[in-house]
């Protein structure tokens, strides 16, 4: 990963952006959780019916808090930080291509991101702050060789 | 030192041990608890399949009301004679009854009320595609900047008016989330148009173009 700066590389770097990265996703699992339905309607309006059957939207919306808090906790409490670290920016890529999706179709809606706490439209921000995340989860990721 | 933290050698089948194990321990996790809850109170949990949310139609709720003992029950109305359509002989409108939750109504019944000025129109859709065009007199209330700050529920004021909320047609989630919104902002007789601005603007009803509810 010669494409990163070096100061980037560095264990206290990795270390604090998994820290970063669980922390975010801890809120945003703890606030889905505790509003599974209002999660559920925001995943039904990014309109993924042609890539996931519209019954099994309730199923991600069950599950996907729920991966959000086990990667937070094993990025912050740095138990295989890695592999959180990798669910961590897999799961935000998805999302990411989610919300690039509903924008190139011209969807607008509240994405549920962060439950109803972090609610904002989808769009050009919500895509940038995704970008940056994910950059904290590349971080968190690398290893250093 | 190099560090000062177990950061254990991840690579390899160790690492995707651990991304395997994260997504399986969640699922199990998101399952398990979404079983219990539902097992105590099943509308506290989500059912495994989604359906989608469906309105009432006018029609369903006043043959609902009509039906109910004690209820009167008037003979069906004679579409020939203009003075019996409807509950409301002078204007042609429908009476609305007050069923705390969005009722669907048709294009025909939006005419009616659009031209009789007996409802108050709303826009669910964004600011720009609102100045592109929209039904004369909607007042635009983006169900986005809603979400955003419900203090713009609170201001808005149907005048006593039932409320006909539309947006972009289509499944019509902007429409149908407002209208939700509204009703439990303690708005009444809230409608939802769901054909929207894609049948009313190829009907040739009127329209309006710019920024304010009549018009540039």
């Amino acid at each position: 990963m010669s494409a990163l700066p070096a100061f980037l590389l560095h264990p206290t770097a990795r270390r604090a952006a998994q820290i970063v990265a669980g922390l975010i996703f801890l809120a945003s699992a703890l606030a889905k959780i505790a509003d599974l339905s209002a999660f559920a309607g925001s995943i039904h309006n990014f309109h993924l019916e042609p890539f996931v059957p519209m019954a099994a939207t309730n199923l991600l919306a069950i599950t996907i808090p729920w991966i959000e808090l086990i990667a937070g906790l094993a990025l912050v409490g740095g138990v295989r930080p890695r592999a959180g670290a990798v669910v961590y920016t897999v799961l935000l890529a998805v999302f990411t291509i989610g919300v690039i999706s509903a924008m190139a179709r011209g969807l607008s809606f509240d994405c549920g991101c962060f439950g109803k706490a972090g609610a904002g439209p989808v769009g050009a921000k919500k895509l940038a702050e995704n970008l940056v995340m994910i950059a904290v989860g590349v971080i968190a990721a690398v290893e250093r060789r | 030192m190099d560090r000062w933290w177990p950061d254990g050698t991840e690579t390899g089948s160790r690492l995707w041990q651990g991304i395997v194990g994260i997504v399986a321990t969640g699922c199990v996790l998101g399952v398990a608890q979404n079983a219990l809850v539902r097992h105590g109170a099943p509308t506290a949990g989500l059912a495994w399949k989604y359906t989608p949310p469906t309105l009432a139609t006018l029609e369903d709720v006043v043959a609902k009301s009509d039906a109910q003992p004690g209820g009167s029950t008037p003979l069906p109305p004679d579409m020939n004679d203009p003075l019996q359509i409807g509950g409301s002989a002078t204007s042609g409108v429908p009476d609305i009854p007050d069923v705390g939750r969005p009722i669907q109504i048709q294009i025909s019944k939006v005419k009616a009320f659009f031209d009789a000025k007996a409802a108050t129109i709303v826009d669910a859709r964004e600011p720009a595609e609102y100045a592109e065009g929209h039904i004369p007199g909607a007042i635009n209330l983006p169900y986005d900047q809603v979400v955003t700050d419900p203090g713009r529920l609170e201001d808005f004021d149907p005048k006593g008016k039932p409320i006909i909320v539309y947006c972009g047609g289509g499944t019509c989630e902007l429409s149908m989330n407002l209208g939700f919104s509204l009703v439990n902002a303690g708005k009444k007789k809230v409608l939802v148009y769901m054909g929207g601005w894609p049948e009313w603007s190829t009907s040739g009803y009127a329209i309006a173009k710019g920024a304010t509810p009549e018009g540039a």
